[in-house]
């Protein structure tokens, strides 16, 4: 049962239209990842739920009741600022009692809910601190317990970890899941990290331009792409041509789009090389371009009739090394492939054998 | 549907607080500022009769006097800008790369430089070199002869020892900024010692040097002091503007107001030429890689500390020579040989209204510069309309406006009904206000762009009303620059001088006023003891505003 629900978003500033009509709904527990290149509306459509900026047009309604006709400060909606907003005069507990001082908790429960969020966040040693002197990790860590300890509605959160160095976002985004799971709350979160969306969400609205491109699960935004901005968007694609390769016409299509990791390198030089390749494999032949070998990983640029493509070898043993110039067969099936019509949308295509 | 029914109930709830400051912001700017000018403007235009005439205008340019005025105030602007940028940048270059024994203490001198009271300092000068300067006496004395300080170049050479502290304090901090791997950059590249300075050194310090250059020009066309007392015969326009108000026979306000639309004419022409010589040239450097001092030897290290002493000792030696002579013996206004606190008991005795009337002017017009100049920096901050960037430009014209100037204003505004003011304390107390106002609203607005707005809107998406959320969040944040900004707010008002000297009467003087009656009378004791009080008085206000916003010398211009 949709627990929030967004209908028909507008937003324009002058010529500028930032929203598009953007409808989407997020149900009680869920947690809602809004994803998109920068400049595409994420931030403007978070923040006229949480109230800061008014949509020209549309209706936000949550839990049953109509959002935009109450001022911000009376909706409570939790929000984690990119910037982390921690306030500097506040020790690091004040900033986390601060919302329950708004709703007049009672002291002694501010005492042991402050606490209890802070020892959430693990940041119970440093209660007493100015934020001043804190890093970037643990003040967003102060953030999301202030935010989380007046138990809101709903949890908004702009690119919390935008602004953090890589190891510390891998660590912290887990982290936020699970408190998340643990309260149970409704979260809507921000990023343009599509690594980061297909990690953490329950579900993922890809935006572009102020429209919604498509909503699903990690695993359909990724598995099936609803358009080719999608598709190139939320991981990498290869795209070929309609008639590359010997592949067959399918009608509607104007494009083929195959992911790298479906690229299999068959050994080249050996006659048989599509042997391995397994029933009804396409095959094609190229010269290495360039080889990157990343550990868990190698990436492979190849040039074949007039496509660069990208393959993907996961676990490369480690004495794997190509060099560029070499001839080299890669093979695919035919199923990995997502066509996509003139306008970029997604056209079901059965191509297996 | 939607849409009008959001907007309708989003103004519903929002208190329009911030319309109304806007509105009261421009309600001050159109009685103090543009009714005033506006009344100077079409009193230029009219002879004593009221007739409408071109004739003031006429005699500006046509009568040689007023022409001569006109080209000395280009004179001892440009003249003081030179005196200035060669000692401001001579010290800046010698403080920020050269170790210079006592360094804390030279900045100290030009702070004192800069908030020595007005004419205490020409009237130093006099001390020393004038006619029967000491210094000059002991010269003669020993045979060497030296013309004593009155006129154009006496004019000049306080000028550039009063106004260096404009561009040294503004160069010295871009020099410190330069990140230094620019300098071995060009080094690297073969670029000589000089070449490097010339190409990447000095464009980058140029908006610095030109800022402080202009706030060294400005206050050289609007000085009033100096050349009245150093002049003998030498005038300018601000001269001239007050003699034309002041004169006790055929007081001429039309031809005061003439001189006065010239002057503010002149600045902001000054001020036009600056903007748009600076406009592109804002860099922002990492700091990284700060540039070391270097540590000189030998005839290079006493050269460098020469001109760093005698620079700054020659900007300070007048609070430095109130501050002896206050203690002074005096016998009624004559000195006498050795010291006593005659003149301070002079002061208690009789002047204690004069002490009470600056500070509680002074008090007043701080507080009302604290108060409306944060909500409107607020409001210029927050609200980015085409409205408040008109708001933020008006600003800007007061900020050229000789005191002189807001003295006639206020004389051709509030002397007649419906708003008659004058004769009274507020119109001092406004006069100040209009002046620092500027000041106030520019250091909240950038003390406003520094806090951001999530942190308000974190407090709010916490339940606090906006409101709420300004005072809990926003004002602790910027209260310290708040304060300080009032401090340094004090120090300007206390030592205002040219506009109360048009608007005060014999119940409203001030301090400064009170020294300037004072040197006119031969009264040197008084004046001196009631500079060196002022001294103390901006010297507490500056300690007090650098304990709360760390100590950043260019807060004071
Ligand atoms: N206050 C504003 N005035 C004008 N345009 C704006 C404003 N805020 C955002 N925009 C525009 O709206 C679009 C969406 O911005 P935003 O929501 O911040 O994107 P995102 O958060 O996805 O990067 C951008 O093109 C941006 O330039
Ligand atoms: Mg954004």
């Amino acid at each position: 049962m949709a627990y929030l629900t967004v209908d028909g978003a507008i937003k324009r500033y002058g010529a500028t239209t930032a929203l598009n009509g953007v409808s989407f709904s997020v149900a009680k527990g869920e947690f809602f990842t809004l994803l998109g290149p920068s400049g595409c509306g994420k931030t403007t459509l978070l923040r006229s739920i949480a109230g800061f900026s008014q949509l020209t047009e549309g209706r936000v309604d949550l839990a049953g009741h109509d959002l935009l006709s109450v001022p911000p400060h009376k909706r409570d909606i939790g929000m984690v600022f990119q910037d982390y907003a921690i306030f500097p005069h506040l020790t690091v507990a004040e900033n986390v009692a601060f919302g329950l001082k708004a709703r007049k908790v009672a002291t002694s429960e501010i005492r042991g809910r402050v606490a209890e969020a802070l020892a959430t966040v693990r940041l119970a040693a440093l209660a007493d601190r100015l934020p001043a002197a804190l890093s970037g990790g643990q003040q967003q860590r102060i953030g999301i317990a202030r935010a989380m300890v007046v138990k809101p509605r709903l949890l908004l959160m702009d690119e919390p970890l935008s602004n953090l160095d890589a190891k510390l976002r891998l660590d912290l985004r887990d982290e936020i899941r699970a408190i998340q799971r643990t309260i149970g709350i409704a979260a809507i979160y921000v990023t343009h990290d599509q690594e980061e969306a297909l990690a953490i969400s329950d579900r993922i609205c890809v935006m572009d331009h102020g429209c919604v491109e498509q909503i699903g699960t990690p695993q359909q935004i990724y598995g099936q792409p609803a358009t080719r901005f999608v598709a190139s968007f939320v991981g990498t694609m290869n795209l070929l041509a309609p008639a590359a390769f010997g592949l067959p016409e399918v009608k509607g299509v104007a494009q083929w789009a195959l992911r790298p990791e479906r690229l299999r390198l068959a050994e080249a030089g050996a006659g048989a090389g599509e042997r391995g390749a397994g029933n009804g494999a396409a095959s094609i032949a190229g010269t290495v371009e360039h080889f990157s070998y990343l550990g868990r990983e190698a990436h492979l640029t190849v040039q074949a009739q007039g496509h660069r493509l990208v393959a993907q070898i996961g676990a490369p043993p480690p004495d794997l090394a190509i060099e560029a110039g070499r001839q080299i067969r890669l093979s695919f099936d035919p199923a990995d492939l997502h066509g996509f019509d003139a306008k970029g949308r997604r056209v079901q295509a059965e191509l297996a054998a | 549907m939607s849409a009008i029914a959001v907007g309708a109930t989003r103004r519903s709830w929002r208190p329009d607080f911030w319309t109304l400051v806007a509105v009261g912001a421009w309600a001050i700017l159109i009685v103090l500022l543009l009714i005033p000018l506006g009344l100077v403007l079409v009193s230029s235009f009219r002879d004593e009769s009221g007739v409408l005439t071109l004739a003031n205008w006429q005699r500006l340019f046509g009568s040689t006097r007023y022409f001569n005025a006109f080209i000395n105030t280009l004179i001892v602007g440009f003249g003081g800008l030179a005196g200035a940028l060669l000692l401001g940048s001579v010290m800046a270059f010698c403080m920020a790369r050269i170790q210079i024994a006592g360094g804390r203490f030279v900045s100290m001198l030009a702070i004192l430089a800069l908030v020595s009271p007005p004419f205490i300092g020409a009237y130093s000068w006099i001390v020393l070199f004038g006619s029967g300067g000491i210094v000059r006496q002991t010269l003669m004395s020993w045979g060497i002869f030296m013309p004593p300080i009155y006129g154009v170049w006496g004019i000049l050479i306080v000028f550039a020892f009063k106004f260096y502290p404009y561009v040294y304090l503004l160069t010295s901090g871009a020099l410190a900024n330069v990140n230094r791997s620019l300098e071995e950059a060009a080094e690297n590249l073969g670029l000589t010692p000089f070449q490097r300075v010339l190409q990447i050194s000095f464009p980058l310090v140029l908006p610095a040097l030109s800022a402080g250059g202009l706030l060294a020009l400005i206050h050289a066309i609007a000085d009033f002091g100096t050349p009245r007392l150093l002049g003998r015969g030498f005038n300018v326009l601000a001269t001239e503007a007050y003699a034309a108000y002041s004169a006790e026979i055929g007081s001429n306000l039309g031809m005061a107001t003439t001189l006065s639309l010239a002057l503010i004419l002149m600045s902001m022409v000054f001020v036009f030429i600056q903007r748009f010589m600076s406009r592109k040239n804002v860099y922002h450097s990492n700091l990284i890689n700060r540039p070391e001092k270097i540590r000189l030897r030998g005839f290079a290290n006493v050269a460098a500390h020469a001109a760093v002493y005698v620079i700054a000792l020659g900007g300070a030696m007048p609070a430095i020579i109130a501050a002896i002579y206050s203690v002074r013996k005096t016998n009624g206004p004559v000195f006498q040989p050795g010291f006593g606190l005659d003149s301070y008991r002079r002061i208690i005795a009789t002047l204690g209204d004069v002490v009470m009337n600056s500070l509680m002017f002074s008090g007043a017009s701080v507080l009302l510069i604290v108060v409306i100049g944060t909500l409107i920096g607020c409001l210029v901050a927050r609200r980015n309309t085409a409205q408040t960037s008109l708001l933020d430009a008006t600003l800007m014209v007061p900020y050229v406006m000789p005191g002189i100037v807001v003295g006639v204003a206020f004389i051709a505004a509030f002397n007649t009904p419906p708003l008659v003011m004058t004769g009274t304390a507020a119109i001092i107390i406004l006069s100040v206000f209009i002046r620092r106002l500027p000041y106030a609203v520019r250091s909240s607005a950038a003390a406003l762009r520094q806090v951001g707005p999530s942190m308000e809107e974190a407090a709010i998406s916490l339940g606090y009303s906006p409101v709420q959320a300004f005072l809990r969040v926003t004002i602790p944040l910027i209260l310290p620059g708040i304060i300080a900004g009032a401090m340094l707010s004090f120090v300007t008002a206390v030592n205002e001088l040219s506009s109360s000297l048009v608007l005060y009467v014999g119940g409203t003087i001030t301090m400064p006023v009170k020294i300037y009656i004072a040197i006119n009378d031969g009264d040197y004791g008084t004046a001196a003891s009631l500079s060196t009080i002022l001294l103390v008085l901006s010297a507490g206000a500056i300690y007090l505003a650098f304990r709360l916003l760390g100590r950043d010398e260019r807060a004071l211009l």
